[in-house]
Parts: structure tokens; C-alpha cells; sequence
């Protein structure tokens, strides 16, 4: 059960924090209170409307931004729209609530941070008594976040009920009057914010201790990856003449707001999106590691068991394909390695995979990735949408891929994942490489600085 | 298949369609109870009602083999019609201007079957690859491709002088296929039919390519990206596709008509859309609902002849087989995006 005799109470002129893990219930809960799911049993009650935004906004990319905001309650003028009152009504509600927006800019021309602004605004028009926001900060870059905060707290002033659903506990320490914390379905604490520290919600939130990662151990850097004038992708999403190096040994992070370049340069380097400049890789194995960003998409075959999802992309290898035959003992026992060293939580290799949790699932992934020891791993949010110790596991196989002379590249957009992981980090911004960090000289107000486009 | 997704899924489908169409009988003034007893005893009554039963099979199973290769592979190959069509007309070409021993014709105007439709189906294939053509709208078009080809050639160049109708000389009785049933028009086409499902169930679950060719149908990008060359794998599997179609289409001017006109296919290509989703795209089960199609197929006539229910009420239910599987497979796909 998603959701298991859930009593919360919101107050108005107050930012109430729901976390949890991923799959705790957070956003069911929200969609309960909104309505688009239904209780099996009990009430929602609210002293007048309630407003949602969604973790994925839900806007029309290619209509204008009053388009957008006022999609279905259009102002009219006998059987047309009328354009000018529209625009005049957008201002206007844009003022009352101190947020700056273009009503002609076309959304999906915007930053992410902006079209979050335009799915505030929709849900603000309808004057709601209660606003749920679901992961609202996941897309942002620090320097956003801080802003967006900022507005959420003057609409609380104002008499708004606020809750936001979200896993980044700074948050939550910083901007939330009462936290509420789910596990497996229940609330298990309810408090004060003030009253109650990092670690305790975080406690909390996992029912025990964090999980540690693996310890960073001395390694001799050799070359192993070099990339010159490196340039993939196209429109908005690329990057452009890029040049760095990842050495055996060493984790270097790509730290960046999602959208900035990683994805096609990911796949550049992965062997499976087109590029310009030069990429060297020295190895002595046939492929890199890769997790793909993507797990149910680019990495598994869901209906299809651990044992055959063990071998793909290796399917063509001598000992795997044994003439025109797969040998199914190498695919079981590949399963069966993967199963043991990352812990992975299964009835048998034969279930298929759709049937595992997610963290389980890209436990395999990893698994799979690290594989016959490659010397380079293209690591693109390993840990994205997993409870906290399947995330742990993962972060501790790839620290000791490292600690065992491998060269990781680590894509995240999670820069605590980062900075917990990377010996070097890189942070790409609209495609460039606009700053570079040593672990000892990290600075994590200048990279979140550095991810905003700002210096 | 566990017998609770059976029932959900194939079984229930094809239930719910006799169901509607016992409805329709009674709208039509006639008694479900006598229809049906017409539509078995004409299709399962005797040795001879069954050898044709085993006839319609036959003619569905190839075509449905390759449809359930194309799906697999994520192709939604809707022109098994032409593709039967050209094969058997490539078959009936060979056939009919060379005379060749029975063993080597065997082998050779099967062969013309598989190279006439696979070249038909890999046109499609190619476009997809090339260009990026939505495979449903190129074959579908291509089957009107096909017949109105077949029937330039068969009303000229191809045009037997004796012939009193557009078809080709026949073939000589050396080439026709051995008849399994005395008296009948079974041919040993079933048990070539029945290999062929055996070998590509083999082919799926054991073989590297039935590996890359499933992963190709299930997870596209996660295939794209470990190693499976899609533009090959979409030419492959629809010139595979249309060759298993076209094999069905020799077998039937070598094992029935022994000669290739364009009346060859009452539509087979069609109906074996819903054999193969009623298979659930298992080769095995797929025979199975050949054989339940078959029956239909064959006793379609007989209850037309003596409960008057016209034979068309037999496309009914294959539609109806159709529209309760598209639903079927529609919601689930909604449901699973919900849930997910």
C-alpha cells in the first residue's frame, strides 16, 4: 500500500515539510489531497481550493507563457480570446505575488527555474487556500532554489497553507515551520522544525542509521580517458569543445543543472551518440562500464528475467554467443555474480526484473556495469530515484571501482552526490566547462554560483 | 501462458466474441444453438471436414508465424497479405514455366516463397530503416501494391493461353505438394508450417539473434544502446517476416490451387493479425489459434449453407478478436503508465 492511515494536518501561513525516501508515499499523499487519486479510505478537507505543482511541470512547451497560465479560463471578446486582458491579468497576478515573468516568452524557451515560476502561477491564479508543491527544487540550480524559496515564504505570509514534498533535508532545515516524515506508507514523526536537527529527520527517514560509503583509498593516477575540443548534442542541450581528462584512480564529478550538456555528452562517450573532436580511451578492456542515465528506458529489458538482462550488450562476445547460440550458463552465472556482489534483493535470477523495486533494478545496472572490472565507468545518476541504502551500496561499488584503478565519471545532479564521491569536479554550464575543482579546494557556494551561470 | 491470463487475455477475447456474435444470430432471427452446431459439424465433422479445417490452418499459420516475428521485433507488419500474395506468385512463376522433379521443386518454389516475400517485406523494412517509414502505413499500402501487380501479370505477361480465367499455366502434378489425407487438399504445407513454428520458438528463446531481435521489440533505446544495430534488425526481421508469409503463399499454389491466381487469399493475411495476437506471439499458441481460426475459416460455409447465417458473421468474430485484444493490451499500457 502506497499510502497507510495518513493523518496530517496543514495550517495556514505555514511551510510544512513532508520527506521520505523515494517510495515512502510522498507524492501519492500529495495526489491524494489534490484529487487525482482516490482514497480507498478516508477525508481531505481544505478551507477552500487547493493548488498542486508537479515535480514534472505540466506546462504546453510550445504556447506562450499567459498561454499557458491561463490554458482553459482564456479572457474572451465574443468568440475570440482576448490577448491583451489575458496579458493584462497575467502582469497583474505576477505583481500581487512579486514574481517577475515575460507573459509573450514562448515556456519552452525558458530555463527550468522560470517554467517552474509559470506552474506557480498557474496554480496561484485560482487563489488556492492550500499549495502542495511536489519535488519543486529537484531542477534547480542552488542560486534558484534560494529564490524560490523566497516566494513561497511570502505566500505563507500571506495566509497560505504550504507543503512541500521533497528528500533534500537542507531544505527542510531551512525554510519549513513543521516536518512531517513518511516511511513504508506511514507518517512516522511529526514536529516542530525548529525543534529537531538534519540528522534526526534523516534518522527518521530510514528507520536507522545511514549507511556509509566505501572509504577513498590512495591510488596512483594513469591516464585512461581524454577528451579534446569535444563537442555532441544539439540546440539548447550540448556541449561545445570541451576538453578534460579522467584518470585511473580518481572519480571526477560533472556537476551541472539538468540540460547543460551531460546527457549528449554521456552518450558521446558511451559509443552511442555522434561527436566532433577527439576522445582517446586507454584500456585494455573491450567497452566501459556505463549506467545509463535511464534505467527502465536504455538499460533493462523489464519484462525480461535478471539472467537475460545480465548479458546485454555483451551478447556478441566470444563466451557469450557461442555460435549462432547464447551460452546460458555464462548469462547465469553473470546473474549470479551481479545478484552477490551488489546485494541485489530477488526471489531468483529467473523473476522478471519489472518485478524488483527500483533500487534493486539499478543495483543491477551496476552490477552489470562493473562487470569483468572495466578500466573506465560512465556513471550517469547512479543513485537517481533509489531508497538511501541502495544508494550507499551503489556509491561505495563505484568508490571501490576507483580505489581498484578504474577512472569514473560520475554525471549527477545531485551535488551532494558529488561532492561526497568526486576526486575532481567538473561543473558544466550551457555546454562549457566553467569551472574545475580539486577535492581539496571545493567550494560549494562557488560551484552552486558556478551552476547558475553566475561567477 | 498461465490459464488465468489465457482466460483474461486470447481465451476471453475469443468468449466474449462468441458471445456477441450468438447475440447477433438471435438479432438475425436465427438460433445460436443451431449456427454453432452448423459452424462445428461443417468444420469437425468428418475426415473430410476436418482435412480442410487443417487446409485454413495451414494458409493462416505462415502468415501469422510472420507476423509474430515482425511483432516480436517491434514491427507492426500488417501486410502479410501482399507478402503472401508475392510469394505465391513468385512460386507459381517458376513453377508453372519450369517442370522440375518433385523433390527439387519442393525446395526450389518454397525458396520462390520466401525470396518473393521477404523482398516484399524487406521494402518496408529498408524504408523504415532508411527513412524512417512508419511500417504499418508501407505495408498495408503494399498490399494493394501487391494484388494490383499479381493481377497485371496474371491478365498478361504471366497469362496462360489455355487459361479461361487471369491465372497462370498450371503447375506440372511433379511439383504439387504430397497430400497427407487421401481425397482431400491437405498438404505435407502443415507439417512444414507446424517446423517452422517450432524452429522460431527455438530461434526466439535460444539464439543470439532471437535475443537481439526481442530486446529490439521490447526496449528499443536499451537494445539501440548494448549493441543491436536497429536499422539491420528492422530489415531483417520484416524481409523474415514477409519470406514466412510467402512461403505460405507458395505452399498454397504448390499444395492447393497448382497454379497462382490472385484470388490465392480470401483475406488470410488479415485474419492472421488476430491468429497471432491471439497466440499471445508464441509460436506454439499461435498453431493453436490457427487451428481455432481454421475452424472458423472452414465451418464459416457450412453455416451459411444450412442455419443461414451469412459466412461474413465469421469476420465478426475475428474482428471483435481484434478490438477486445487492442483494448486489452491498451488499457494495460495505461494502467502500467499510471501506476508507474
Amino acid at each position: 500500500m502506497a499510502v497507510d492511515g495518513v493523518d496530517l494536518d496543514l495550517y495556514a501561513g505555514e511551510i510544512h515539510a513532508l520527506v521520505g525516501e523515494n517510495g515512502a508515499g510522498k507524492s501519492t499523499l500529495a495526489n491524494i489531497a489534490f484529487g487525482t487519486v482516490k482514497p480507498d479510505a478516508g477525508t481531505v478537507q481544505a478551507s477552500g481550493t487547493i493548488g498542486l505543482v508537479h515535480q514534472h511541470f505540466e506546462l504546453v512547451g510550445r504556447l506562450r507563457v499567459w498561454q499557458n497560465i491561463l490554458l482553459g479560463r482564456e479572457p474572451r471578446r465574443g468568440l475570440v480570446i482576448d490577448a491583451a486582458g489575458a496579458k493584462a491579468r497575467v502582469l497583474q497576478l505576477a505583481s500581487d505575488n512579486g514574481l517577475e515573468i515575460d507573459p509573450d516568452a514562448f515556456v519552452e524557451d525558458l530555463p527550468i527555474g522560470i517554467q517552474q515560476r509559470v506552474e506557480l502561477l498557474r496554480e496561484l491564479q485560482r487563489e488556492p487556500s492550500v499549495l502542495l508543491l511536489d519535488e519543486p527544487t529537484a531542477a534547480l540550480a542552488p542560486a534558484e532554489i534560494a529564490s524560490f524559496f523566497t516566494t513561497i515564504t511570502h505566500l505563507a505570509e500571506r495566509g497560505t497553507a504550504i507543503m512541500i514534498v521533497t528528500h533534500k533535508l537542507q531544505e527542510v532545515i531551512s525554510y519549513s515551520v513543521r516536518t512531517s516524515v513518511m516511511r513504508h506508507g506511514k507518517i512516522v514523526g511529526s514536529m516542530l522544525t525548529a525543534s529537531t536537527t538534519l540528522d534526526d529527520i534523516a534518522r527518521e527517514m530510514v528507520g536507522g542509521e545511514i549507511p556509509a560509503v566505501a572509504d577513498r583509498a590512495p591510488t596512483t593516477p594513469r591516464p585512461c580517458l581524454s577528451v579534446r575540443d569535444f563537442s555532441a548534442g544539439s540546440g539548447s542541450n550540448r556541449v561545445t569543445e570541451v576538453s578534460f581528462d579522467v584518470q585511473g584512480g580518481e572519480i571526477v564529478g560533472v556537476a551541472g543543472v539538468e540540460g547543460n550538456g551531460q546527457s549528449p555528452l554521456a552518450d558521446a562517450l558511451a559509443g552511442v551518440a555522434t561527436y566532433t573532436g577527439t576522445l582517446t580511451i586507454s584500456s585494455s578492456k573491450k567497452r566501459p562500464g556505463v549506467i545509463p542515465q535511464d534505467r527502465h528506458r536504455e538499460a533493462l529489458v523489464m519484462p525480461w528475467s535478471i539472467v537475460e538482462n545480465a548479458i546485454l550488450g555483451r551478447q556478441h562476445d566470444p563466451g557469450v554467443q557461442k555460435g549462432a547460440l547464447l551460452d546460458r550458463k555464462v548469462a547465469r552465472a553473470d546473474a549470479e555474480s551481479i545478484v552477490e556482489r551488489l546485494d541485489v534483493r530477488a526471489a531468483s535470477v529467473d523473476v522478471p526484473i519489472k518485478t524488483l523495486s527500483g533500487g534493486n533494478q539499478q543495483k543491477v545496472v551496476v552490477g552489470r556495469a562493473l562487470l569483468g572490472e572495466p578500466d573506465l565507468v560512465l556513471a550517469y545518476q547512479p543513485t537517481r530515484g533509489i531508497d538511501v541504502g541502495a544508494a550507499a551500496l551503489v556509491q561505495s561499488r563505484l568508490m571501490e571501482a576507483r580505489n581498484a584503478g578504474a577512472a569514473v565519471l560520475l554525471v549527477s545532479f545531485e551535488l551532494d552526490e558529488i561532492l561526497t564521491l568526486a576526486d575532481r569536479i567538473l561543473v558544466l554550464y550551457r555546454g562549457n566547462i566553467v569551472g574545475t575543482f580539486d577535492r581539496a579546494e571545493i567550494d560549494r557556494a562557488q560551484i552552486g554560483r558556478l551552476m547558475a551561470g553566475s561567477k | 501462458m498461465n490459464a488465468r491470463r489465457l482466460l483474461a487475455g486470447p481465451l476471453g477475447a475469443i468468449l466474449l466474441a462468441l458471445v456477441l456474435m450468438a447475440a447477433a444470430m438471435l438479432v438475425a432471427g436465427v438460433s445460436p444453438v443451431d449456427g454453432f452446431a452448423a459452424l462445428f459439424a461443417g468444420a469437425l465433422g468428418g475426415p473430410n471436414q476436418i482435412a480442410e479445417t487443417l487446409v485454413q490452418t495451414t494458409a493462416l499459420l505462415f502468415p501469422a508465424l510472420g507476423i509474430c516475428l515482425a511483432f516480436r521485433a517491434g514491427l507492426f507488419n500488417i501486410g502479410a497479405e501482399g507478402q503472401l500474395l508475392i510469394g505465391g506468385l513468385f512460386a507459381g512463376a517458376v513453377g508453372s514455366h519450369y517442370a522440375m522433379p518433385a523433390i527439387v521443386a519442393f525446395f526450389v518454389l518454397l525458396l520462390c516463397g520466401f525470396v518473393g516475400g521477404g523482398l516484399w517485406g524487406g521494402i518496408a523494412g529498408v524504408m523504415r530503416a532508411k527513412f524512417g517509414a512508419n511500417e504499418i502505413i508501407s505495408t498495408l499500402m503494399l498490399n494493394f501494391v501487391a494484388v494490383f501487380f499479381a493481377s497485371y501479370l496474371v491478365v498478361g505477361p504471366l497469362r496462360s493461353p489455355l487459361a479461361t480465367g487471369a491465372e497462370t499455366a498450371p503447375l506440372p502434378p511433379s511439383e504439387w505438394l504430397p497430400i497427407l489425407i487421401p481425397n482431400s487438399r491437405l498438404s505435407i504445407a502443415l507439417l512444414v508450417a507446424i517446423a517452422l513454428a517450432i524452429l522460431l520458438r527455438f530461434v526466439f528463446s535460444k539464439t543470439v539473434f532471437g535475443y537481439d531481435l526481442r530486446a529490439a521489440g521490447e526496449a528499443p533505446e536499451a537494445a539501440r544502446r548494448n549493441g543491436v544495430n536497429m536499422a539491420r534488425m528492422n530489415v531483417l526481421a520484416m524481409t523474415l517476416s514477409g519470406a514466412i508469409a510467402g512461403i505460405g503463399g507458395a505452399t498454397i499454389v504448390t499444395g492447393v490451387l497448382h497454379r497462382f491466381n490472385t484470388q490465392l487469399s480470401p483475406g488470410y493475411g488479415y485474419t492472421a493479425i488476430a491468429v497471432a495476437l491471439v497466440g499471445d506471439l508464441d509460436p506454439l499458441w499461435i498453431c493453436v489459434a490457427a487451428f481455432g481460426f481454421g475452424i472458423l475459416e472452414a465451418g464459416g460455409l457450412a453455416m451459411q449453407a444450412s442455419a443461414q447465417v451469412p459466412k461474413d458473421a465469421i469476420r465478426v468474430i475475428e474482428g471483435l478478436v481484434i478490438v477486445v485484444l487492442a483494448a486489452r493490451r491498451f488499457v494495460a499500457t495505461q494502467t502500467e503508465k499510471t501506476t508507474a
